[in-house]
């Protein structure tokens, strides 16, 4: 498909996360033993045919461009398309930090201008889900609409913190919209991912910010939506959708995917979910070795009991060590009689002989990258 | 006018590997996976790549569609270059002649255009055959220090077993005086490891001369080496004392895979220094469910373990379903262990399934083997020793 480009933020909703996002995007946040949050709009977009993404990059985006390289594993290293990366550059109207999404996009409105793909769908990374974005644009041409928003019904949104709502009428019309409501009135999540005509988009862009508008949702959409000025019409994302915003949600998340019927849903046999590979040997499971219930990269080598925990790659498991209900982040180390539950182990973390990390579930604990305990 | 290069590969992957049985049906023998989520072309590939040669020619012949497709661009081992890179070199035709390659030395000699591109200094000859992790950088070296026109990579292998091997006698200066294909009667345990350094401009003469000759076998163990010692050229031997397991018996290469379950396996695959890298497809991490049983093994991504594994090899994407049995057995890329089988000392290929009630290979005895693709029906009993390649 050449008639659709692709555009992904990065930049904001890492408050919650803490320890885990200080040295990386939200977008960079390790998940599921291997992938990391990018990896999901990144793969549906190649999956949906777009061969240009652009990656708008904020802060501490060091993590992120070391993932991405040139684009190899998404086959977005071509010459006539490909992976083009945007970190912000300081000019006299360019102070480096974006005040918000639409800033951000006014930044590289140069990239906008220069593709000549007619559409683009733009979606934010702190929400996972297995997006078609090539239904959605079939969608949008067919409706007829200015602008193109993805939803799900709030049942199927795992949401803990704050978010975005709207109501969509019976004709796919979006009629309301919400920003971080203390409790949501409406029946449907906006997933801060939209499809538009990429002229129409610029222009609009151009004109919001000439005001002094800054805020997408609040400024632009909204506006549109409610003076009537835009035709806004919503596309359901059928599947579970986990907004990641806070270290709980993380959590959860991760534990639900433990689930083969979740993980299924996430991760489609037909589009896979593309990632950077790091030739790692098969995992070990050496006698004594008693693992149930756990997702475990390549590269690891377990010699105790692990149980309800994903595994990044590279983690090790000394004997008589206990692991529960935890996640381990690439190269973790946990030696010998270690009792480990609920806890997050950023990349690099070593828990040394005998210590006992005890979380209790709703408030996980986060052991920070590199840290030896 | 291709930029010169020191040292050009040439990795020998057109043979069968007949004695791998059904294994090798659809597939050249360096195609065949091992270790859980490698093929044997991945060592000679990776060593290559962590010896810093970034030319090889991979000379094909039988069945070689799974194997082009298995090195595409050559990414993998990052030999994807712009100056250089990896090269399949099947048999082509040329004007009015043309034909397969008849031997080791002739599929050589019929890419002599290929190698004389990049001018090189000397020529690796590599062939697809065997487990080992070798600096081939360092055995240059040796070549050069030596002043050699060949040099042969030699391990030491038991002397109960010398005369199965071709069989180098040398000097104290490491010197190779003395060449014996499968000698009877050994006067050392220095066998050959097919891996060969010659200096290019000699190996050519040597080539062209051993072409004129319709009584030659175009080999080079049995021509090439010999005519060149016949005639006084330096040749050393280079001892190489590192993990090396020839993988080309369906016993030896169930045995190569059980040597990665020792406490300390003598071959490193987590040496970062000196990775071995492979075309992986990048599936999920393996799940291993509550009713899993797991105890020393080697699982690799996408794998689904729900029964009982014990002692085994599980390679990409492999689902032992719950109440399943496999112990002593390696399991290719993509089968399926059906709930209630039973597999023992056997190999699973690729994407074959072995049904409920089936039973694979005994406790005691041979390699059972269940052929690429192919199902075990319920209540079939592959005794071992057994390749079961129906349907």
């Amino acid at each position: 498909m050449k008639n659709l480009m692709g555009l992904i933020y990065t930049g904001e909703r890492d408050s919650q996360l803490k320890e885990l996002t200080t040295t990386r995007a939200v977008a960079a946040m390790p998940l599921c033993g291997r992938y990391r949050l990018i990896d999901f709009p990144l793969s549906a977009m190649v999956h949906s045919g777009v061969r240009n993404v652009g990656v708008i990059m904020q802060k501490n985006y060091h993590s992120l461009v070391d993932h991405l390289g040139p684009g190899k594993e998404w086959d977005l290293h071509g010459k006539r398309s490909g992976l083009v990366m945007l970190p912000p550059f300081m000019m006299k109207e360019n102070v480096g930090v974006y005040s918000g999404f639409l800033d951000a996009l006014r930044s590289n409105l140069h990239y906008l201008r220069r593709s000549k793909e007619p559409y683009i769908v733009i979606t934010d990374t702190h929400m996972l889900f297995s997006a078609r974005f090539d239904d959605m644009l079939r969608s949008h041409i067919e409706s007829g609409a200015d602008i193109t928003l993805l939803y799900a019904k709030n049942e199927n949104v795992r949401n803990s913190g704050a978010g975005r709502y709207m109501v969509v009428e019976k004709d796919g019309r979006v009629s309301g919209l919400e920003v971080d409501p203390a409790q949501p009135s409406m029946p449907c999540t906006y997933l801060e991912c939209f499809l538009a005509k990429r002229e129409l988009l610029i222009d609009l862009v151009d004109r919001a910010v000439a005001r002094g508008q800054y805020h997408l949702t609040r400024d632009l959409l909204m506006n549109g939506i409610y003076s009537g000025a835009l035709n806004v019409r919503g596309f359901e994302h059928q599947g579970l959708v986990w907004q990641i915003d806070s270290v709980q949600a993380y959590f959860e998340c991760s534990m639900d995917l433990l689930n083969q019927e979740t993980r299924d849903g996430l991760f489609s046999q037909d589009r896979p979910v593309l990632t950077k590979l790091r030739d790692e040997m098969p995992s070990r499971y050496l006698s004594g070795a008693r693992v149930s219930n756990s997702l475990i990269a390549d590269g690891c080598v377990i010699e105790g009991t692990v149980e309800n925990c994903i595994l990044f790659r590279g983690v090790r498991v000394g004997k008589d060590a206990v692991v529960r209900d935890s996640i381990i982040m690439q190269d973790g180390q946990v030696l010998e009689g270690v009792e480990i539950q609920n806890c997050i182990l950023d990349k690099n973390a070593t828990i040394r002989e005998h210590n006992k990390l005890l979380a209790p579930r709703s408030f996980p604990m986060v052991v920070p990258k590199n840290i030896l305990i | 006018m291709l930029l010169k290069k020191r040292c050009v590969a040439m990795l020998l992957a057109g043979g069968q590997g007949s004695r791998l049985g059904v294994l090798t049906r659809n597939m050249a023998k360096p195609a065949v996976p091992y270790g859980g989520k490698y093929r044997i072309i991945d060592f000679p590939l990776s060593n290559c790549s962590n010896s810093g040669i970034d030319v090889v020619g991979v000379l094909t012949q039988y069945q070689p569609l799974e194997l082009n497709a298995y090195i595409a661009s050559g990414a993998p081992w990052d030999l994807d270059l712009v100056n250089g890179g990896i090269f399949v070199l099947p048999p082509y035709q040329t004007g009015k002649s043309g034909e397969w390659y008849k031997g080791t030395a002739n599929a050589i000699y019929q890419n002599m255009p290929f190698i004389s591109q990049y001018n090189p200094d000397y020529v690796l000859i590599l062939s697809g055959d065997h487990i080992y992790k070798m600096d081939y950088a360092a055995m240059i070296a040796h070549h050069i220090a030596h002043g050699a026109d060949a040099t042969i990579a030699v391990r030491q292998v038991p002397w109960e077993e010398a005369s199965r091997f071709g069989i180098m006698n040398t000097d104290e200066n490491d010197r190779i005086v003395e060449f014996e294909e499968k000698p009877k009667n050994p006067k050392s345990n220095n066998a050959s490891m097919g891996v060969y350094v010659f200096t290019w401009e000699k190996l050519r003469k040597y080539l062209i001369e051993d072409e004129q000759n319709p009584d030659s076998s175009n080999d080079f163990g049995k021509n090439i080496i010999p005519a060149m010692l016949r005639d006084g050229q330096v040749m050393t031997a280079y001892s190489f004392n590192g993990y090396w397991k020839d993988v080309g018996t369906i016993e030896s290469l169930w045995e190569a895979n059980m040597d990665l379950l020792e406490d300390v396996p003598e071959i490193d695959l987590h040496d970062k220094k000196f990775r071995i890298y492979a075309r992986n497809l990048g599936m999920l991490p393996q799940y291993i469910a509550p009713t899993a049983e797991v105890d020393n093994c080697l699982i690799t991504e996408g794998c689904r373990i729900l029964g009982k594994v014990k002692h085994s090899i599980l390679s990409s994407g492999a689902v032992v379903e719950e109440g399943a049995e496999v112990l002593d057995s390696v399991i290719m890329p993509g089968a399926v262990i059906k709930a209630g089988a039973k597999v023992r000392r056997a190999i699973v290929a690729e994407n074959a399934v072995v049904e409920s009630g089936a039973k694979v290979g005994e406790e005691t005895g041979l390699i059972a083997v269940v052929a690429q693709g192919v199902t075990v029906p319920d209540g079939c009993y592959v005794k071992a020793g057994e390749q079961y390649a129906q349907n």
